[in-house]
């Protein structure tokens, strides 16, 4: 049974679970990182110990140190000693704004379509199956994560698209495409899902949610995976389109040579 | 359908039931143990029951050929009041999520704080509800167990009862590969095509290659013939659908073979 439910909120069980790859101590940097801008981790909060945070994160306790030194440097965390001491987030909305325009800057606008296009189609293909494969009682979860739905905030507007795109990826019945939602969800959400900032997009993410339940109900995969991907490219375009305004020159903000005209 | 192969179909379908059974029969071991254990005891608390919980599930976590990949106890929210959300559950040495490195048998962490943003209200799942629901010990899945062992699985609980309330729930998962590593022989013996489903008519097993494991077997007629199973409202009957597929319930396992005539 799929197993989305009231108050799991699997976009933040995976901010602590194990990563891949080279530079460690950079990987866990970004990715609290990420989940403290995105307020996956919120304002106050504790953060798991440092022999805690290493093990969840499959990384050696120095390297999960290195990490929240940085993130003390960039002000994202503060420590406390003594009896309740310990990391925890200060969560400045400014500084978290300032921050995530920065990583969207620096990436291209080749290696966020990338990213947006390998999301698309693992997303695509999790949809496209679980509409063939979608019980009775799949369809009732799915409906249910749909109507505790927050639309009013950013924040909740994300976690409802997390949890509802790891419930598809759930139905679709393969562990694969749910271990590759949720390492995406992790390294791509943050970035993917800024234009839920805006409220139209928020309620275009309610719509795209909409159209997959109903194609699942009809058991249409081909609508359900369109309905996903353009979902996503819609996503996409407003990321892109944001890029261009924070490189313009009208922004004041450290304008890049060749900064392309506000869109939209 | 001939009598022949009807003959055949129960057969197997007993053969199948006979696999899955002895996982039913020890969670009902369990129930029993810990059902006569709590009505010797006036207050129950978690720092007691821990250990009694791992000695009993412990033998069979530790049978490495075995089907059983993780098993315990889950309490109703409430009943400990030292811990008033509490999973008391074990994983195997053979299950992969998270290993440590010597591979042994190990607790699941589990978030119990009912404030903390990971906790996860454990009732509104199928394999606490279904059993709260109808009293009996119920199979959830095929179904990728992402919030707790990471893997395909399968998952049989049963309720334990304390003065008429329902305590928790024992239980044990198993993976699906394994399963299916078990059925598949089984199934293949009769010589006709057959397919293995669930309550829900998603496939377990099947020996034409076409029906995946996890997909759905749409045939007219099959959703219907299944519905007692899924509601668990008693015995379901065998029964022949329009297209000619004789269907029978493998024991009280909730679990169907779809054994193709032609």
């Amino acid at each position: 049974m799929p197993q989305a439910t009231s108050r799991s909120d699997a976009t933040r069980a995976v901010v602590f679970s194990p990563l891949e790859g080279a530079g460690r101590a950079e990987l866990v940097e970004q990715r609290l990182t990420d989940a403290i801008v995105a307020g996956v981790l919120r304002d106050g909060e504790r953060l798991p110990s440092e022999s805690d945070l290493a093990k969840s994160l499959g990384v050696a306790v120095v390297t999960a140190r290195e990490a929240l030194v940085a993130l003390r440097d960039k002000g994202l965390v503060l420590t406390r000693r003594g009896r309740d001491g310990g990391s925890f987030v200060t969560h400045d909305r400014d500084a978290s704004m300032r921050m995530i325009d920065a990583r969207v800057r620096a990436l291209s606008r080749i290696e966020l379509r990338d990213l947006s296009l390998h999301y698309a189609a693992i997303a695509g293909m999790a949809a496209e199956v679980a509409a063939d494969r979608a019980s009775d009682d799949d369809l009732a979860s799915l409906v249910e994560v749909d109507a505790r739905a927050d639309l009013a905030t950013p924040g909740g507007a994300r976690r409802a698209v997390g949890r509802f795109q790891l419930e598809i990826a759930a139905v679709s019945q393969s562990p694969r495409l749910v271990h590759e939602e949720l390492r995406l969800q992790a390294e791509s959400g943050p970035l993917l899902w800024l234009c839920l900032r805006e409220q139209a997009y928020r309620d275009r993410s309610r719509q795209a949610r909409v159209e997959v339940i109903e194609s699942i109900r009809g058991v249409d995969p081909a609508r359900a995976r369109r309905a996903t991907t353009e979902h996503i490219a819609s996503a996409t375009e407003w990321l892109i389109d944001e890029k261009a305004r924070l490189e313009s020159p009208e922004q004041g903000r450290q304008p890049a040579p060749g900064a392309e005209d506000r869109k939209g | 359908m001939t009598t022949t192969v009807a003959n055949a179909a129960d057969t197997i379908a007993h053969r199948i039931a006979a696999t899955i059974d002895p996982l039913f029969a020890l969670i009902d071991t369990w129930r029993d143990e810990l059902e006569a254990r709590l009505a010797e005891v006036a207050e129950p608390n978690a720092a007691d029951l821990d250990p009694v919980i791992a000695a009993l599930v412990r033998p069979a976590l530790d049978d490495s050929s075995g089907l059983i990949t993780g098993a315990g106890f889950v309490a109703a929210p409430g009943f400990l009041p030292d811990a008033p959300w509490h999973l008391a559950w074990w994983l195997s040495g053979t299950n992969t999520f998270r290993a440590n490195a010597d591979g042994g048998v190990r607790r699941l962490d589990a978030e119990s704080d009912p404030d903390a943003e990971q906790f996860r209200d454990y009732t509104t799942l199928e394999w606490w509800r279904t059993p709260a629901r109808t009293g009996t010990r119920h199979l959830t899945g095929p179904y990728v167990d992402y919030l707790c062992t990471d893997d395909y699985t399968v998952t049989i609980t049963t309720g334990v009862m304390v003065d008429g309330e329902m305590a928790g729930v024992v239980g044990t998962d198993a993976y699906v590969a394994r399963i299916e590593q078990e059925l598949l022989p089984v199934l293949r013996e009769s010589g006709h095509p057959c397919t293995l489903v669930n309550a829900s008519g998603r496939i377990v097993a099947s020996t034409d290659s076409r029906h995946a494991t996890g997909a759905l077997l749409r045939l007219d007629g099959l959703a219907s013939v299944l519905a007692p199973l899924h509601e668990h409202e008693g015995q379901a009957a065998a029964a022949v659908l329009p297209g000619g597929q004789f269907v029978v319930p493998c024991g009280d396992t909730t679990l169907a073979l779809v054994f193709e005539t032609a």
